[in-house]
């Protein structure tokens, strides 16, 4: 049951993703180094960072959706907070993913034990536990409530995972956009805020068809329940 | 507020100390934890010592989660979480004395398993081994607060155990890392000059996870 926004929206998505491939591998410069594989794998710096920055902003979203369902108990916050913790989780994996294919050709490893990586993980393995949780128990009030308080205390321990391994000696490369030592060259931001804009337009086509989904799903199981009374 | 919360952990204590039920259980399964940890990992002296603070570490975390599942597992017995939850007081007062009771529990386990493992991995009894006193504290009531709101939240699920751990281990790492770090600070001798701030650091986020858990625990007993 797609609106006409939501098919506006994924002809946008379409062009937009589109042109952000022709961007990073056509029309912005290759960053300067020495390996020539480097060069390449650089590339996926565009879509690695815009993922992890709309996962943040996914596993923040259950936070606040969490804490406005203990206080108004309205069962679209319970779903908003679900459906992002879902989306959430996708865009984590896909960071864990990408994240991997350049560390291979540059670092010559797919994996290290390093503090940036660890906390990546543990951070999925925290929304993982709480999707988990959702699966184990029966649709119901109990279920809103005990998810709503994983989801706030999950999102509270988020910068502490980070915090806590931050003295690790790390590879990672540094976080370029916060720096103040320059930056990003004009082309490259530009670019990344382009495929940052394309990725969050991406989440919010996400979570309008998932919460349309979990809706959907609401009303036939109430459905369900009405024909088993009859 | 205190009085619920020492009637809680009085009745833990006394059914603990009747059955032995989760000391035993925590204590021979640390015991085969160091035995297995041998078997599997076959290292010399040296790279022992470096591993020991991790392994000790392992031991009191696999261990807790004995103490954790059985926490609130008996209270499903008997409909017993329903009767707390109509218990006309608050879930805070109810969080602390479970906190309490499985505390203390972990913190006697602890204290029975640590001679084994003086004399397995063969340590050196200094005056700084003391200074283990307060890590071993501060870290095990950082796994015990979260891990008693976490138990009471997995408590209602088919999958208990597992699911503890998959919620606790990740949300506890930091706990864990900055203890391990600590301890082995304190078996290699050489108190560095951040062996304070850690502890103190610790001793914050006991502090954030029990406020937090408090708080909360409201929402987990109603139905």
């Amino acid at each position: 049951m797609k609106t006409l926004i939501d098919k506006i929206i994924l002809v946008i998505l379409l062009l937009a993703f589109l042109t952000s491939i022709f961007l990073i591998f056509a029309w912005v410069p290759p960053i300067k180094a020495s390996n020539p594989a480097e060069q390449i794998a650089q590339r996926i710096f565009y879509y690695h960072v815009p993922s992890a920055w709309i996962g943040f902003l996914a596993f923040f979203v259950v936070f606040i959706g969490s804490i406005a369902y203990l206080w108004k108990r309205e069962r679209k916050y319970e779903l908003l907070s679900v459906a992002s913790a879902e989306i959430g989780v996708l865009f984590i994996t896909l960071v864990l993913l990408t994240g991997p294919v350049w560390a291979k050709p540059v670092w010559g490893i797919w994996w290290t034990w390093d503090a940036r990586l660890t906390s990546s993980l543990v951070l999925w393995l925290i929304y993982v536990a709480y999707l988990m949780l959702r699966r184990y128990l029966p649709d119901g009030n109990k279920r809103a409530n005990l998810s709503a308080v994983v989801g706030i205390i999950g999102f509270i321990d988020v910068p502490i995972v980070y915090y806590s391994i931050r003295w690790w000696e790390t590879q990672h490369p540094k976080a370029v956009m916060a720096s103040s030592e320059g930056g990003l060259a004009a082309p490259m931001f530009f670019v990344f805020m382009f495929s940052l804009a394309a990725f969050t337009l991406l989440y919010v086509y996400f979570m309008r068809v998932r919460y349309k989904l979990l809706v959907m799903e609401d009303s036939i199981n109430k459905q369900i329940k009405e024909m088993e009374i009859l | 507020m205190l009085k619920p919360s020492l009637a809680i952990v009085q009745k833990d204590l006394r059914m603990e100390f009747r059955s032995k039920e989760s000391i035993l259980a925590m204590w021979i399964f640390s015991l085969l934890i160091f035995v297995i940890f041998n078997f599997t990992f076959e290292v010399s002296r040296l790279v022992m010592l470096e591993i020991a603070p991790g392994l000790l570490w392992v031991a009191f975390i696999f261990s807790g989660m004995f103490g954790l599942n059985h926490s609130f597992a008996v209270e499903r017995e008997n409909g017993n979480l329903r009767s707390m939850a109509l218990m006309p007081v608050t879930g805070g007062s109810i969080y602390l004395g479970k906190f309490l009771s499985v505390t203390i529990i972990m913190l006697l386990f602890e204290t029975l398993i640590f001679p084994i493992f003086v004399i397995f991995y063969d340590l050196q009894l200094t005056a700084t081994l003391f200074l283990l006193i307060p890590v071993i504290l501060a870290g095990t009531i950082g796994f015990t607060s979260l891990g008693t709101i976490l138990s009471a939240v997995s408590v209602h699920t088919r999958n208990q155990q597992i699911l503890l751990s998959l919620l606790l281990w990740p949300l506890v790492s930091p706990i864990i890392i900055w203890s391990v770090n600590l301890t082995s600070m304190v078996l290699a001798g050489e108190i560095l000059t951040n062996f304070l701030p850690l502890l103190i650091r610790i001793i914050a986020f006991d502090v954030i996870f029990f406020t937090i858990s408090f708080m909360l625990f409201d929402y987990i007993l109603e139905d």
